[in-house]
């Protein structure tokens, strides 16, 4: 696998740890992010992710090599979905294979916050009320 | 959209999530004139779209990377326009 995987499939978590895996890390910090049932106070039947491909594939390899760089980490998985998802599934998928964990707990944040300000990815939400795009709060691309 | 100009550059605009919705439209060409700048080319979308929002509720990219608003558009290239991003 590479390490960056912008998919419309699922994503199995064992299989990426098993492609991030080498004999210098010490720790691996994984996050998941899934789909929440209800968001402000409404219901959510499921979510629909629209995503940049091209742009946003640069970006994440922008980031995971920032973070490589920037925490001293030994490598990098970002996983990310689009398309229609329901309750509880996957979204997304973020592991820091790390030499300790200080530096694998700190550089994994670091990835998600990034991708929550500059990859070009919208969640809607399609809930009884209605449909609903989800808009970030960051405007652009922080340094 | 046709600015009238000796030297046109054709670019390509696509939009995206909750701008492409209001827009009703996934891309469109656009000719502007040699120097036009991404504000510049901004503006001129919107008095064809009323429902673009103002310059500053919008991300804007060129050729997959962010750019500022005085960066001046070539012959090609692809602007995306769209909403603050919500991914992670």
């Amino acid at each position: 696998m590479n390490m960056i995987l912008v998919t419309r499939e699922d994503f199995s978590v064992d299989e990426v740890l098993r492609e991030l895996r080498s004999k210098e890390m010490g720790a691996i910090v994984t996050f998941v992010g899934v789909v929440r049932s209800h968001s402000e106070g409404r219901e959510v039947d499921r979510i629909e992710i629209q995503v940049y491909e091209e742009m946003a594939k640069a970006e994440l390899e922008a980031i995971r090599r920032d973070a490589i760089d920037r925490y001293g980490v030994e490598d990098v998985a970002i996983v990310h979905r689009y398309g229609s998802l329901k309750v509880s599934e996957n979204i997304m998928m973020i592991a820091v294979g790390a030499g300790h964990r200080p530096e694998g707990f700190d550089a994994c944040r670091y990835v998600l916050e990034r991708i929550k300000e500059s990859v070009p990815i919208w969640k809607k939400e399609i809930t009884p009320e209605g449909n609903f795009w989800v808009e970030g709060e960051e405007h652009g691309r922080k340094g | 959209m046709n600015l009238s100009g000796s030297e046109n550059v054709r670019v390509r605009v696509r939009y995206f999530a909750s701008i492409r919705d209001r827009v009703g439209l996934e891309q469109e060409e656009v000719e502007t004139p040699i120097g036009t700048t991404l504000s510049a080319l901004y503006l001129t979308l919107k008095m064809a779209h009323d429902a673009l929002e103002e310059w500053d509720r919008v991300l804007l990219a060129v050729n997959g990377e962010y750019m500022e608003p005085d960066h001046s558009l070539k012959e090609g290239d692809l602007v995306a326009v769209f909403p603050p991003v919500s991914g992670g």
